[in-house]
């Protein structure tokens, strides 16, 4: 699944990713693609603009982090990020719920 | 291409404040950095894993206007920034300068109701792009209306710095009016510059 399922849900993805804890940029790609089993495949230039939105808007937070010659921006949840992240998953089960209920085929009568 | 050339072609294609757009360049070169070096890891020649690593981030005609949405924002908080904490600067000088009567006084109270209204407008800017965006998005006219409020605030401050010039030379404390005159001066040129810089951006986004 590419860009076109993804777009709409990006914001979310990034945030689930970091709620057991801060990770930089690759490492919130990977995440991404590995807890979706490699059926997210996230194009990664549109990942980091995202990040920077999320963190101007107060859900992130974001610090540099040096290793070696190498510098990461390192993302955290804040505290408006885990609400934020409990209420798209909220609205997410309901749309998947919702449709589910339309989608599954009924009994004929 | 190479990852250092992908970046620089980005590089080209972006306008904004230096250190946010440095920014954001350093983060994708080291990303790609990472992606390359997690490619080569997993077997690709050097050479392939950069090339991969290219093509997974995306060509810059589909990637460059998300970044440049996000620099043309931070260019509009910018020039937000400016011009809102230059007016109250700018009314606090002129209350210490005790314009005189007649047309600088009358100069005073014009510019300092045009730039205390661009600095109302900009202080909006900045909870517009800040926290009030999880809720509402950008409305799209926001970096254009904000770079017309900078270079209004501006202007003002120019006029102003001008006035509280010849105030200067006819007031009886003429080493402080100088020094706010100074004062109000710089406040325009980076108030302007930045304003200038926005209405380039807002162009782009």
């Amino acid at each position: 699944m590419r860009g076109d399922a993804v777009r709409g849900h990006l914001d979310a993805l990034l945030l689930a990713v970091l709620e057991s804890g801060p990770l930089h940029g690759y490492a919130i790609i990977t995440a991404v693609q590995e807890r979706s089993g490699g059926a997210l495949e996230l194009r990664t230039g549109t990942v980091y603009p995202a990040l920077n939105r999320l963190e101007r808007v107060g859900l992130l937070t974001g610090s540099w982090q040096s290793v070696g010659a190498r510098r990461r921006r390192c993302y955290a949840l804040t505290d408006a990020g885990r609400r934020t992240l409990a209420g798209e998953r909220t609205a997410w089960h309901e749309f998947t719920s919702a449709i589910g209920s339309v989608l599954e085929p009924r009994p004929s009568a | 291409m190479t990852v250092d050339e992908h970046v620089a072609a980005l590089s080209a294609a972006l306008h904004g404040p230096a250190r946010a757009k440095e920014r954001m360049l350093t983060e994708v070169r080291d990303g790609l950095a990472d992606a390359t070096d997690a490619l080569a890891d997993a077997g690709l020649p050097a050479d392939a894993a950069a090339r991969r690593a290219v093509r997974d981030f995306g060509t810059v005609e589909d990637v460059a206007p998300s970044f440049q949405h996000e620099l043309t924002i931070a260019q509009a908080r910018r020039t937000a920034l400016f011009a809102a904490l230059s007016a109250p600067v700018l009314l606090l000088c002129w209350q210490v300068a005790g314009a005189d009567g007649g047309v600088l006084s009358h100069t005073a109270r014009l510019v300092g109701g045009v730039a205390a209204a661009a600095a109302l407008l900009c202080a909006g800017c900045l909870a517009a792009t800040g926290a009030w965006a999880r809720r509402l998005p950008v409305p799209r006219a926001l970096p254009r209306t904000v770079a017309w409020a900078g270079t209004t605030a501006g202007a003002a401050l120019g006029v102003s710095g001008v006035a509280l010039t010849v105030t200067c030379v006819l007031a009886a404390n003429a080493p402080l009016a100088a020094l706010i005159a100074v004062l109000t001066l710089a406040s325009h040129a980076k108030v302007a510059s930045s304003a200038r810089a926005c209405r380039h951006c807002a162009r782009l986004a």
